[in-house]
């Protein structure tokens, strides 16, 4: 059964039509990288699917079940979570902080409810020892480099038992050895059986980890393939419009 | 407590090591007495100064708000005849309505804090002048409030009330400040809005709350100058007291652009603030110049703070790229 499904998707903003008729699915532990020019419908689609946007038509079934989204907090709940490209992380706060940011567990303090910072250290220790990622709880967000914030804010899918992530430009503004480092963790998020969608401008980092490259030209599905069955040329094409369809 | 905390702290021990030794009536009881009183007043208001610095806004209207409070206080006990738990409660409510007043326009109306608060400064104080037209409010002759005045300008032990109440309203802000989740997302809020917004954190009810809290507590402070000066002369009645409120938090380690800051900063900078007014006293240091030493000492402490940030920065890069070098690995 599919994680997620969509089925002729359209969005209209007033005369524009930002989606026409989309119509694609991720299976549990797949890696769709999702391509398009600037303007081709990218965000438009991730907003769909975050529960920002309602759609004009279609539908979106979450492992087989029909699923209405009203606002960004019904998606999370249906399992969906959005790694966003500027990395939503506040630089004041530790990394446990950020990771429980919204949903802090507290415990009783006399008529006081208080945050429980010992399970906040403890479960996000355990979220950064199975990402194998070097950080730890206590440090603050501003010191960590590019890898290390995109390590934190995925362990914010892994708290809430995410099965479709959302990945908005993840290796956008990094050095490239910190690309590697992120792109190990979306194999890792894979291996965790979550469906994964990952939007990029740079070609090879998707070619490496996805397993379906899916492209969208003006707000339409022009392209959903195995990755192994295309290539960077032939994408190329299709983002720009010198190949129509594939 | 913080590093930040605990330089204040000492820089507070060390400037009143050096008036006592200029003067030993710095520590006379009588001395101590007055400036704990002083300190209590000061305080209870930078605090809430505080919770709206901490989601990066400003209010600037305190001192105007302590004034109009405070000639309505003292109307309705003193010309009124409203039993004062009754006034204080209305004037309490009233603060809330002020707060919620400034984080509405703020939140809904997208309109700057600064710009917001400034025009609270200048309608509450025109609003307090022109209801008693000019005149000075006071209580009547020879009238006493036993209670009221216990619960204000009393002193337990020696030690003054107001000093006694603001204490318990640090503790109870500390815990909101740095323990509760509501403090927690008004850090987020205060350094990244979005981000917070993103996170599920209903961030207009974060900045709202804090905006509340902050006139509230100014309100508290209006009764507690209503008593200690017993008269409000409504056009120089808490003047500027905004700005000591203000610099009680940057001197406190608080970031004017948000998310950072403490609960026992913002104490010990109302606390250094109001040493520093003593010290002039006991000094003979001429009371005009007042205001000039203390922007000069808060100037030479936030430039301190900054260089000895940025010599923590640097030690801490060497020493990660020592160890580095050394084991060519980044160990925990």
């Amino acid at each position: 059964m599919s994680a997620l499904e969509l089925r002729s998707i359209s969005k209209n903003f007033g005369a524009i039509q930002a989606l026409k008729d989309v119509s694609i699915s991720l299976e549990p532990g797949e890696v769709v990288g999702l391509m398009g020019d600037n303007g081709a419908g990218k965000s438009t689609l991730v907003k769909v699917v975050a529960g920002n946007f309602s759609p004009t038509t279609g539908e979106i079934l979450i492992e087989g079940e029909k699923a209405a989204f009203h606002k960004p907090l019904d998606a999370q709940l249906a399992g969906i979570e959005v790694v966003y490209q500027d990395l939503a992380l506040c630089n004041n706060l530790s990394a446990a902080s950020n990771v429980f940011l919204g949903r802090e567990p507290t415990t009783r303090f006399g008529p006081f409810r208080i945050i429980d910072y010992r399970h906040m250290r403890e479960r996000s220790a355990e979220l950064f020892a199975r990402l194998k990622s070097e950080t730890r709880p206590r440090d603050q967000v501003l010191r960590m480099s590019g890898g290390q914030r995109q390590a934190v804010a995925i362990a914010r899918t892994l708290l809430s038992d995410a099965k479709i992530v959302l990945m908005d430009e993840p290796t956008a503004a990094i050095s490239v050895r910190q690309v590697a480092e992120v792109l190990r963790l979306i194999r890792q998020l894979r291996d965790h059986g979550i469906a994964i969608v990952l939007i990029s401008h740079r070609m090879p980092d998707v070619f490496e980890v996805a397993d379906r490259i899916a492209v969208l030209r003006r707000g339409e599905l022009v392209c959903n393939k195995r990755a192994s069955d295309s290539s960077p040329e032939e994408v190329t094409g299709l983002i720009t419009g010198a190949i129509e369809m594939a | 407590m913080k590093k930040k905390d605990l330089g204040l702290a000492v820089l507070i021990i060390v400037v009143g090591l050096v008036v006592f030794l200029r003067n030993p009536l710095f520590l006379s009881p009588i001395n101590m007495g007055n400036t704990a009183n002083l300190i209590g007043l000061f305080g209870i208001f930078a605090i809430g100064q505080g919770f709206v610095i901490m989601t990066g806004g400003i209010d600037l209207s305190v001192g105007s708000v302590i004034a109009l409070l405070g000639v309505l206080f003292v109307d309705m006990v003193g010309r009124l005849g409203v039993p004062w738990p009754a006034a204080i409660v209305i004037i309490l409510l009233l603060g809330a309505l002020i707060g919620l007043a400034h984080g509405l326009l703020i939140t809904r109306f997208k309109i700057q804090p600064f710009v917001v608060t400034l025009c609270g400064l200048l309608i509450y104080r025109g609003i307090a002048r022109g209801y008693t037209g000019e005149a000075t409010a006071g209580f009547p002759f020879g009238s006493t409030y036993p209670g009221l005045e216990w619960l204000t300008i009393g002193r337990s032990f020696g030690i003054p009330h107001s000093f006694i109440a603001m204490l318990v309203i640090a503790a109870l802000a500390w815990v909101v400040m740095h323990r509760s989740v509501f403090g927690r997302h008004l850090q987020a809020v205060g350094k990244n809005e979005e981000a917070s917004r993103f996170s599920g954190i209903r961030t207009d009810r974060v900045t709202i709350a804090a905006y509340v809290i902050c006139s509230v507590l100014a309100a508290v402070a209006a009764v507690y100058f209503a008593m200690f000066t017993k008269s409000v002369q409504p056009s120089s009645h808490g003047n500027f007291y905004e700005l000591y409120a203000i610099a009680a938090a940057v001197l406190g380690g608080f970031s004017l652009r948000g998310g950072e800051g403490s609960i026992v900063g913002v104490v010990l900078g109302a606390v250094l603030l109001q040493e520093l007014q003593n010290l002039v006293n006991l000094l003979g240091i001429p009371s005009s110049l007042n205001f000039a030493v203390m922007g000069t000492v808060i100037l030479a402490g936030v430039l301190a703070d900054n260089q000895f940030a940025a010599y923590r920065g640097r030690r801490r890069s060497s020493r990660t790229l020592q160890q580095y070098q050394a084991g060519n690995e980044l160990t925990p």
